[in-house]
């Protein structure tokens, strides 16, 4: 792209952010464009991989209570779901800054593969993070006495409201809108908010759409007519025919037209894809075999060709499925556990190895946390939750937020052990945006608007100067 | 469905049992799904599809207590093991396991010391009669049948031959279905067609099944064997009974992002699986699939005794698969195609009727009904 289309198209992209809403008042506006263009230019690579684990992750197993008084009421809540302190030992996470003395934690047994991260500073740990509107007590939540998100405990809409803030029906997530700030700043738009799993409101922006591609890179479409000797059923007159019918709609259809985008675009991309990976260093790590670890590995090798497609900015979604546990939950959780700890300690290893590991925050997200009172061989639908951050820019061994007080009585329970989150999405998105280097402005006015219903606005996640 | 082993297994309300004394719980997911999913939805209907406002504002049809009282009301069922036939056989009771006190959940209370049995007929009952239930489910069909984005008022007379088919009967599916397919929006073509947000777009899976009818197939192995073909980049990107949750493939409230259809504040729901690799993995897929690469192998026999007039073949093509959505230009092209193809053998025949078809299955013309 050249400057003068980049600035051409920063200047498209910028208006029509501003025009967030009619009612927008015009100063607010004129803010955001000017503040808009001071994004489009960040000179070093930085990327966010968010790593979704869809169902709802029972993160009572996940993260478990370690110190004595605490391991006492989760083993007498849990039943026969709780993990054996036993089979903790290797998994104690030692040494942790922002812990009262007093509190220990350890990770489930299959997390294993995560001890380096830890112990070498490379993962942080966050406590009792959910989607909240504002700071939430007990009491309020009981009386509703304050705003809460809409449609709690509901996986569709708690899934959206993660990525996007709103239940089913968003129409943007707050990946997406960091994406609209940093396209510009990337050769190609195209590859800036990336998904190797399905559609994700989380990547969508309002300007700029997702990226879709597979595990093994984009798919290209056969017989379309590109390349000597290209033909479907031996006619090249029929592959020119094809590649006329699926791009474009004669029709005013919108539904016609919007698949022929798609078509077009996954054409395109495919082609810019192909260029920039020609000649892109390999990733050499080893990732083990299963699916989340091959999207990781995706990843890592679109993010070992980042000056290959010329981007400075990008934003990633991965997934893995699987995790509603009302029922089996100790034989098939493990399962999922032992896949995301290989998977995630291989991206690290891969970042390590490209030398980008100071670049690359990656963090798990989930629809929810669950019930830590079992249901007799499972757990119910939560609300605050525990979760991960990695990478080398993270504070070393340290635990953000607040560790939840367990039990009925607790000012953390509303109810059968679901915790009231006392960290907000909105302030983990805004914390990450600010590391992106998305200005102030642009985090209140686009990516994180409602921000400004917390006094804490940056979490601190990262370590002082990355 | 309630006691189907495989509903009692897949949302897991098969061995749920009442609380006891070591802390355990009823388990709450078929209570919750049966209500967001299957009856009534999370916020609270009016006939036309619409959300109720109180005070401005929509309202949620239940709280956390319900799906608790609910989930109460659930308990004690598990698989029939005294017939030798115990996965296709209902659940039974099992009658220590059923939670006897007050069970209570959307506004009723079922006394102490009802019995499994007569506490599932009051709860389903109770359901079933909530005024949601007909816009909730008549609105989601107009979507899998007819179009994304139906209007109130087609919503709304949907919704009233559910609550009453004319014989003062509730829930008549027969009658439901008679209502919505032809009910004036649906079959108002100079409406439908005029309307940029009008029709759907047909789900992968229908797609197959669309050619799979139009060319008269039948299964190799008398199993209709197709697979699995979920993977989006090498096949449909769907598989009938693989949806990857309850939620199913797609949901009816999804918008695309970055669409002309999203402007217009439409819903589009088969969108949510249509992404750069799915589209192209889908014409991969079916490029093979119509040449018989699966166990669904088609008689061309109909088609083949076309294959001499392109005209013909195409019009065939256009009528069979894409009821006649095809512009003259767009016709004209893939008969000025066909022509250009060799005719001497069966062989080139052939190639001219797969060319037809496989032009048609990637069009926007038949990808989109309307």
């Amino acid at each position: 792209m050249t400057s003068n289309n980049s600035r051409r198209e920063f200047i498209k992209r910028a208006s029509a952010l501003s025009a967030t809403g009619a009612a927008a008042p015009w100063a607010l506006n004129l803010a955001a464009m000017g503040e808009a263009a001071a994004q489009s230019g960040p000179k070093d690579y930085k990327a966010l991989v968010c790593i979704f684990l869809y169902g709802g992750n029972d993160h009572g197993n996940t993260l478990v209570p370690y110190d004595e008084t605490t391991y006492k009421t989760y083993a007498s809540m849990r039943g026969v779901l709780a993990t054996e302190k036993s089979r903790l030992k290797d998994t104690l996470l030692t040494g942790a800054t922002g812990l009262t003395p007093e509190r220990q934690y350890a990770l489930a047994p299959e997390l294993l593969p995560l001890m380096p991260m830890y112990n070498e500073g490379r993962m942080g740990v966050l406590l009792n993070i959910g989607p909240l509107i504002q700071p939430t007590s007990k009491t309020q939540y009981e009386n509703r006495s304050v705003p809460l998100p809409p449609k709690l405990f509901s996986h569709n809409d708690q899934q959206s409201v993660w990525q996007a803030s709103n239940p089913e029906g968003a129409s943007s997530g707050w990946g997406g809108r960091m994406g609209d700030l940093f396209a510009a700043g990337n050769s190609q738009a195209t590859f800036t908010a990336i998904s190797v799993a399905g559609n994700a409101i989380y990547l969508s922006g309002k300007t700029q759409p997702q990226y879709q591609l597979s595990s093994n890179g984009p798919v290209s479409i056969n017989g379309i007519g590109i390349g000597i000797g290209n033909t479907l059923y031996g006619s090249s007159a029929a592959a020119q025919a094809m590649r006329k019918f699926i791009t474009s709609s004669p029709s005013s259809n919108n539904f016609e037209r919007e698949y022929a985008k798609i078509i077009q675009r996954s054409i395109d991309a495919n082609v810019s894809y192909t260029k920039a990976m020609d000649g892109a260093p390999v990733v050499e790590t080893v990732f083990p075999p299963n699916g989340l670890a091959a999207q990781l590995k995706m990843v890592a090798r679109m993010i070992a060709a980042r000056n290959e497609f010329d981007a400075k900015r990008q934003v990633f979604f991965v997934s893995l499925g699987g995790f509603d546990h009302h029922d089996d939950l100790i034989g098939r959780h493990s399962g999922l556990l032992t896949q995301v700890g290989s998977a995630m300690a291989a991206f690290d290893q891969a970042m390590v190895d490209l030398k980008m590991s100071d670049q690359v925050t990656a963090f798990t997200a989930s629809d929810f946390g669950r019930t830590l009172a079992s249901n007799g061989d499972g757990s119910d639908h939560g609300w605050g939750s525990y979760h991960f951050i990695t990478g080398g820019a993270i504070k070393p061994r340290t635990f953000f937020g607040t560790a939840p007080i367990l039990g009925d009585k607790s000012p953390d329970d509303v109810g059968q052990g679901r915790m009231l989150p006392s960290m907000a999405v909105d302030q983990l998105a805004a914390t990450l945006a600010t590391w992106m280097g998305v200005s102030k402005t642009n985090i209140n006015e686009i990516v994180v608007p409602n921000i400004a219903s917390y006094t804490t606005q940056n979490l601190g996640l990262f370590r002082a100067g990355l | 469905m309630t006691l189907s082993t495989a509903m009692g297994a897949y949302l897991s309300m098969r061995g749920s049992r009442k609380t006891d004394d070591t802390g355990r719980r009823p388990d709450e997911n078929y209570a919750r799904e049966v209500m967001q999913l299957f009856t009534i939805g999370l916020t609270e209907l009016n006939r036309d599809g619409t959300p109720k406002l109180v005070k401005g504002a929509e309202a949620d049809t239940y709280d956390e207590d319900s799906v608790a009282g609910l989930a109460r009301a659930f308990t004690g069922w598990d698989f029939n093991n005294t017939k030798t036939e115990s996965r296709s056989s209902p659940m039974q009771p099992v009658a220590d396991r059923h939670e006897m006190g007050i069970k209570e959940f959307l506004g009723i209370k079922i006394p102490q010391n009802t019995s499994a049995r007569e506490t599932l007929r009051i709860a389903l009952d109770h359901l079933f009669n909530h005024e949601n239930v007909g816009p909730f489910i008549g609105k989601q069909l107009i979507q899998r049948l007819v179009t994304s984005n139906p209007s109130p008022k087609y919503v709304e007379r949907v919704t009233d031959v559910f609550n009453n088919n004319g014989s003062k009967v509730r829930g008549d599916l027969a009658a439901v279905l008679k209502a919505i397919l032809l009910d004036p929006e649906a079959r108002n073509t100079a409406t439908v067609l005029a309307d940029p947000n009008g029709g759907k777009l047909r789900e992968p899976v229908l797609r197959f099944a669309a050619w799979s009818r139009a060319c008269d197939t039948s299964s190799a192995s008398g199993l209709w064997a197709i697979g699995n073909v979920s993977d989006p980049a090498r096949f449909l990107g769907q598989s009938p009974m693989r949806s990857p949750s309850v939620f199913n493939f797609y949901r009816p409230g999804y918008l695309p992002p970055n669409t002309a259809i999203a402007t217009a504040k439409k819903v589009a729901p088969e969108f949510q699986i249509t992404t750069e690799t799915s589209v192209a993995g889908y014409l991969n897929f079916m490029q093979g699939a119509i040449t018989g690469s699966t166990d669904a192998k088609a008689n061309y026999a109909k088609w083949l005794a076309l294959a001499g007039d392109p005209v013909a073949l195409a019009a065939e093509a256009n009528l069979l698969l894409a009821a006649n959505q095809f512009s003259l230009p767009r016709l004209k092209l893939m008969g000025e195609t066909i022509a250009a193809m060799p005719f001497a053998t069966n062989a080139n025949l052939l190639d001219r009727v797969h060319v037809a078809v496989f032009l048609t299955l990637a069009a926007p013309e038949f990808l989109v009904t309307k």
